[in-house]
């Protein structure tokens, strides 16, 4: 009988009642949970999907037969047979009165508040009738405070605690807190004055009062002006779901030419803080001149390569595909490159078609390993997935990388040496699969594996290995994250088959972050080269002739917020994205269309994406592009994933590279990815600075302050030197996102690269301003 | 419903001779019968008596009522002369020609400040509706009714609207009693907050 109850996704189902019908739930689910899915109404003020209970506000409370407390719906779980009342004449009062103790001193500015229109409490102040008000209390003098791209108005905020939460709960940085006083409590930066945080700006989202406003939108316009247009954010291969908010710039245009800030569906998801900032990247261009579409074509004639990057949609890739195969040009795109190598390898040891995690995965999950990516540099948003899985489900995180970052706060931190990713991935392989039955060959391989010596080389203690194994052991759903630094190890086809085993044999799932935008996408779509011919187009890279979008190349080509196509995201998912801009100029396609390659629209070529690489036949307006009312992801679709025949090929652990010297580890901040994010004008002023170390600066013989050029291959950069005191270790962290468009001049795709740094003088820095 | 009973009727009309000798004894009967002589002479008797009731316009102008809706003038507050208007975009939104855009900034002061505002008068109405749901009485209709010019445009702008400081400083604003002013007994009928302490 109990079998009878249980669903096929192995949950036990409970009913109950809410306002006399007959609701089913899930058990363990809250009644608000179980009610609001059954399509009932409750209000609600401080619950946020995401976050555990705050259960500060009370306005969700409901009445249940044969109790005579009022009780929290948001945090008590569905009881079997409960009899719910939502609404009554009792229940009423009791939320008006809540609500009036809110607007006590509330500034009467919604006027001029940026939040007025989609303002919680302006909205229950109104549903629950609210016309006079009884309480009183003596008001304070109350400061407006700035923190950088963060403004916080504490007359205005009403301490539901949804920022602190979500702060905690899901980003991580735990950068503020209430500073508790009865009536003159206020939110504060936690330990200081000033807010060091990552500012990604989701407390200004969760704010359900315009109490925290993000300065570069305050009072530039109100919010029932601005049109949204649902899109998806092009910086990340997280992909996340964004809305681009537009209006007229000015009074007397009234085409929607200007974005006025970037929002998402953050009831359900987070934005880290170059996608919330970082919009403004447009190209402005706005005529034809059909001479210099000629004069494009001739250089498409004269050329024989194709040198581009990852952040260009899925059907740009097509294009310049089918211009492969019409033209026979080479296409360069290195990072992509070596993520399709790596992709192919792991499939191959896999048997699957793809990696099989997904950022979902890695909120569900209770193990997570992280190795061969800064993570929250990399795709801040998988950093916050790890995070909500350790807040909010208590999952273990182990964090394997050569430098320390205090922004993560691992459970475990596990150092290797720069260039031991194979031995890592050796370690973690033996560790994860030598209990585990396996095939012959891989069990032979791993017992030949001599685990000392691959510890001492990699600098990696046996204790740490044990003791993840022995946690490793409680734990049901596993997920190992690998990073870049793993794609453009030297040995990468022995690290990826590795994880491909690690992947077969073993419930772990593997995710892999692609290294940019579109680089998964690029990799399944084009057929990439690896060297370049003698005259290249560069398509916002170096070139010959030059395609850009940032507007100074020869042709200028549109932005990725100008332009409609599909990316194809981590989650290994076609997600559509909308042009929110106008552009004026000529794109890709005219070039196609001219050198006979006939396809009207760019976003045609969504329709013919190659089905042997997974993609479906489905246009481009016939693809979904909302994030569901319960926060199910409905854009796109998801690449179908095939069965693949496997090959052992494992080879014996190399010997790494000494890494003597000075090193640095070329890595963009949080803030920034790309020269998108760079040219983005509430991120302009982000430092580019090379970071290092106390220890740092001794080996490299600089100070802090020093203005310094680098040099490696053929890439020279000049930068500040600064010294990080939050670093540790030798290697310093080189940010290269201002120079974007030369990284093919790196020796490697390798982010360790061996530098000589040299003093430059001032003077020539001036001259460069 | 239609009434049954109703019938047509034919209307009896004087029957007019068609001869074309009638036609010319009627036409001459029409043309110099006395009334026009009559009216000439009104108008002579007015004109040697210098007793005319025209208005000299535009020498000389009729007072016109309060309410009426002319040009909008952006008002100034009293004391400061601070720019009353503070970019609430709700004239903006009710407007029901979409003929009036703002643009709004964080000002130095910390307050919301519009920088540009203008009303495109080949597409207002003069509804009043900006008026009267402007909370700060910052929009008002003046009594400005002359509009010609070369461009519609030349009385759109924020700085033809708004009062010009050096006329703010004669005391020359005018307060608005019309769209959107407060009612006379508005003293009376307003409620205090409840800060009772």
């Amino acid at each position: 009988m109990h079998e009878m109850l249980l669903h096929s996704d192995g949950c036990d189902m409970i009913s109950f009642y809410v306002d006399g019908n007959l609701v089913e739930a899930k058990k363990g689910q809250t009644i608000l949970e179980a009610a609001t899915k059954s399509g009932h109404y409750i209000p609600t003020m401080c619950y946020l999907p995401k976050l555990e209970p705050i259960s500060s506000c009370r306005i969700c409370v409901v009445e249940i037969e044969g109790s005579d407390e009022l009780i929290l719906s948001c945090q008590t779980p569905v009881v079997e047979g409960i009899k719910v009342t939502t609404d009554s004449k009792k229940l009423f009062e009791y939320r008006q009165n809540i609500l009036k103790l809110y607007d006590v001193n509330h500034p009467l500015e919604c006027g001029v508040c940026d939040k007025s229109g989609e303002c919680l409490l302006q909205n229950r102040t109104l549903e629950f009738e609210l016309d006079r008000q009884e309480f009183s209390a003596k008001e304070e003098k109350r400061e407006i405070k700035r923190w950088g791209l963060i403004g916080y108005d504490p007359s205005l905020c009403i301490l539901c605690e949804r920022c602190v939460h979500t702060c905690n709960e899901i980003i991580g940085d735990d950068a503020i807190e209430i500073a508790t006083g009865g009536y003159s409590s206020h939110i504060k930066p936690k330990g200081s004055d000033e807010l060091d945080c990552s500012f990604c700006g989701e407390c200004i989202a969760v704010c359900p009062v315009g109490a925290l406003v993000s300065t570069g939108f305050k009072y530039i316009s109100n919010s029932w002006e601005l049109r949204k247009i649902p899109a998806t954010c092009s910086h990340c291969p997280v992909g996340c779901a964004i809305y681009y908010e537009v209006k007229h710039d000015g009074t007397l245009d009234a085409s929607e030419k200007r974005i006025y800030r970037v929002s998402n569906d953050f009831e359900y998801n987070s934005l880290c803080i170059a996608g919330r900032f970082g919009f403004d990247f447009e190209n402005s261009e706005t005529t034809k001149d059909s001479s210099e579409l000629s004069r494009a074509v001739e250089a498409f004639l004269k050329a024989d390569t194709i040198r581009f990057n990852s952040f260009i949609t899925n059907e740009e890739a097509l294009i310049l595909q089918k211009l492969k195969e019409k033209r026979g040009y080479k296409l360069i795109n290195s990072e992509a490159y070596i993520f399709r190598e790596f992709l192919s390898e792991l499939s191959m040891a896999s048997g699957v078609s793809f990696y099989t995690g997904s950022v979902e995965d890695v909120k569900r999950s209770d193990f997570i390993l992280s190795i061969g990516s800064r993570i929250y540099d990399d795709a801040p948003v998988v950093g916050y997935a790890i995070n909500s899985a350790k807040k909010l489900k208590g999952a273990y995180f182990g964090y394997l990388h050569t430098i320390e970052d205090n922004r993560i706060h691992p459970s475990k931190f596990v150092k290797y040496e720069v260039g031991a990713e194979e031995g890592a991935i050796a370690a973690l392989a033996y560790v994860i699969l030598k209990d585990k039955i396996v095939d012959n060959r891989l069990q032979e391989y791993l017992d030949d594996l001599d685990i000392g010596y691959i510890c001492s080389e990699s600098n990696i203690s046996e204790e740490e290995l044990e003791s993840l194994a022995k946690i490793l052991k409680s734990k049901s759903s596993p997920i190992l994250i690998a990073g870049s630094d793993l794609y453009s190890h030297k040995r990468a086809e022995n690290i990826a088959r590795l994880l491909g085993f690690i992947e077969k044999h073993s419930n772990f799932k593997v995710l892999l972050i692609p290294t940019s935008t579109n680089t998964l996408g690029v990799s399944l779509i084009c057929d990439l080269d690896k060297e370049a011919g003698d005259y290249v187009i560069g398509y916002n890279d170096i070139g010959d002739y030059r395609l850009s979008s940032l507007g100074d190349g020869d042709l200028d080509m549109p932005a990725l917020n100008q332009q409609e196509g599909t990316f194809t995201t981590i989650d290994k998912r076609v997600v559509p994205t909308n042009a929110a801009l106008p552009y004026g100029g000529y794109e890709l396609n005219d070039i196609a269309k001219e050198l006979e390659i006939a396809r009207e629209n760019t976003i045609d070529y969504t329709l013919s994406l190659p089905r042997k690489s997974g993609y479906r036949s489905v246009g481009f307006d016939e693809l979904d592009d909302e994030i569901s009312k319960d926060g199910v992801d409905r854009r796109g679709y998801n690449l179908v994933i095939e069965e693949k025949d496997t090959h052992f090929n494992l080879q014996k652990i190399a010997d790494i590279d000494e890494y003597n010297g000075v090193v640095v580890y070329v890595s963009n901040p949080t803030s920034q990815f790309s020269y998108m994010t760079n040219r983005a004008r509430l991120l302009k002023d982000q430092s580019s600075d090379l970071e290092g170390s106390e220890q740092f600066s001794i080996a490299a013989k600089i100070e802090d302050g020093d203005y310094v050029s680098i040099s490696f291959g053929q890439y020279e950069v000049k930068k500040v030197f600064k010294i990080n005191p939050k670093l540790k270790g030798v290697v310093g962290i080189l940010p290269i996102f201002d120079n974007m468009l030369s990284t093919y001049l790196l020796p490697s795709q390798y982010k360790y690269q061996k530098v000589e740094i040299k003093k430059a003088s001032l003077e020539k820095k001036v001259e460069e301003n | 419903m239609v009434n049954s009973k109703a019938k047509y009727v034919e209307v009896e009309l004087e029957k007019y001779s068609l001869k074309p000798f009638d036609r010319f004894k009627r036409v001459m009967k029409r043309t110099f019968k006395g009334e026009l002589f009559v009216g000439l002479g009104i108008v002579f008797r007015e004109m040697v008596r210098f007793n005319i009731h025209t208005t000299q316009y535009p020498g000389e102008k009729l007072p016109i009522s309060p309410r009426y809706r002319a040009i909008h003038e952006l008002l100034r507050l009293l004391e400061s002369g601070n720019e009353r208007c503070i970019g609430c975009g709700l004239c903006e939104k009710i407007c029901i020609s979409k003929c009036i855009r703002m643009d709004t900034h964080l000002g130095e002061d910390g307050r919301k400040h519009i920088s540009e505002y203008t009303i495109n008068f080949g597409r207002c109405i003069f509804c009043g509706y900006c008026a009267e749901v402007c909370p700060e009485l910052a929009i008002v209709h003046g009594p400005r009714y002359e509009n010609s010019s070369e461009q519609r445009a030349h009385f759109g702008l924020k700085e033809d609207m708004l009062t010009p400081i050096d006329v703010f400083k004669k005391g020359a604003q005018k307060e608005y009693p019309g769209f959107g002013a407060p009612s006379p007994d508005a003293d009376k009928r307003i409620k205090k907050t409840p800060l009772a302490y």
